[in-house]
């Protein structure tokens, strides 16, 4: 038993999506570029990048930076899977692995002042 | 949180929540060792039924939904944790100066996004199992997600293990 046809716009869209979150996430982590910045010890949001307040605790940009890449990277994906569909090429999928492998050294390099210890 | 705290501690709280939080990150870690195991180490025809040989023996593509769903559950407790963290573990591991272990942990919250990201084509390669076209994408991130999940855990573990609860 075969399995069904593969509809080309899933294909693109899963692609697209395993790529582009490593790649948003790494570059929002590197720049530093939240959607938004929360402080835990007040429960404040800001947009984008605050600094944290002086007695009122830290600042977590972690929950921005993921907001960024998912969001953004379901946006951009979807984009793709509209542009592709039939008598378009199809999406090679060893992209999709690539982009980790190459996103995880980055970002181990982007915490080099932990290293250093 | 205030409403939550009115019936349970806040101690009791966090450490129900780290609790279940361990609890999925171990039965995803069981669920995609297994898998991995039968993808990239298949036991061969004809081996001797040997603990190791039904370790590799599953069907992998009963796994997949369990494992996404198990990736999404300990993601958002562990997002959810991260709250405490920041404030009442992080800040004493600081003092404490154990910078490794935190950036450790700065790893660990980056893998955890990384392996989300992957779940959409995880998830499809293993629908089509019969797909030769998606037998590489079935190999290659069965076993990053397993290598994610091991590196998740033993970080978790560690960082559970200098700072403790309460």
């Amino acid at each position: 038993m075969q399995d069904p046809p593969d509809p080309p716009r899933g294909r693109a869209f899963v692609v697209a999506f395993a790529v582009l979150v490593p790649a948003i996430y790494t570059l929002c982590e590197m720049q530093n570029w939240p959607l938004f910045t929360y402080h835990p010890g007040t429960g404040r949001l800001d947009w984008g990048y605050a600094p944290a307040v002086r007695d009122e605790g830290p600042a977590m940009y972690w929950y921005g930076w993921v907001t960024n890449s998912l969001g953004g990277g379901a946006l951009l994906a979807g984009l793709a899977a509209a542009m592709a569909g039939p008598g378009r090429a199809r999406w090679p999928l060893w992209p999709a692995w690539v982009a980790p492998l190459v996103a995880i050294p980055l970002l181990i390099y982007a915490l080099r002042y932990y290293w250093r210890f | 949180m205030e409403a939550i705290y009115d019936i349970i501690s806040p101690a009791a709280f966090w450490t129900t929540l780290l609790t279940l939080h361990m609890l999925a990150s171990v039965a995803l870690l069981g669920a995609v060792t297994h898998q991995a195991m039968a993808v990239l180490a298949p036991a061969p025809r004809g081996a001797a039924d040997g603990f190791l040989t039904r370790f590799r023996r599953v069907s992998g593509p009963g796994y997949a939904g369990a494992i996404c769903l198990l990736w999404i559950v300990a993601f958002v407790l562990g997002g959810w944790i991260y709250v405490h963290y920041r404030i009442y573990v992080r800040v004493p591991i600081e003092a404490e100066g154990y910078w490794l272990t935190l950036g450790a942990f700065e790893v660990k919250e980056h893998v955890a996004v990384l392996g989300l990201g992957l779940l959409p084509l995880y998830w499809r390669s293993w629908q089509r199992a019969r797909d030769a076209g998606y037998a590489a994408a079935r190999r290659w991130t069965t076993g990053l997600l397993a290598g994610m999940s091991w590196l998740l855990f033993l970080v978790g573990h560690v960082v559970n293990n200098v700072r403790g609860f309460g």
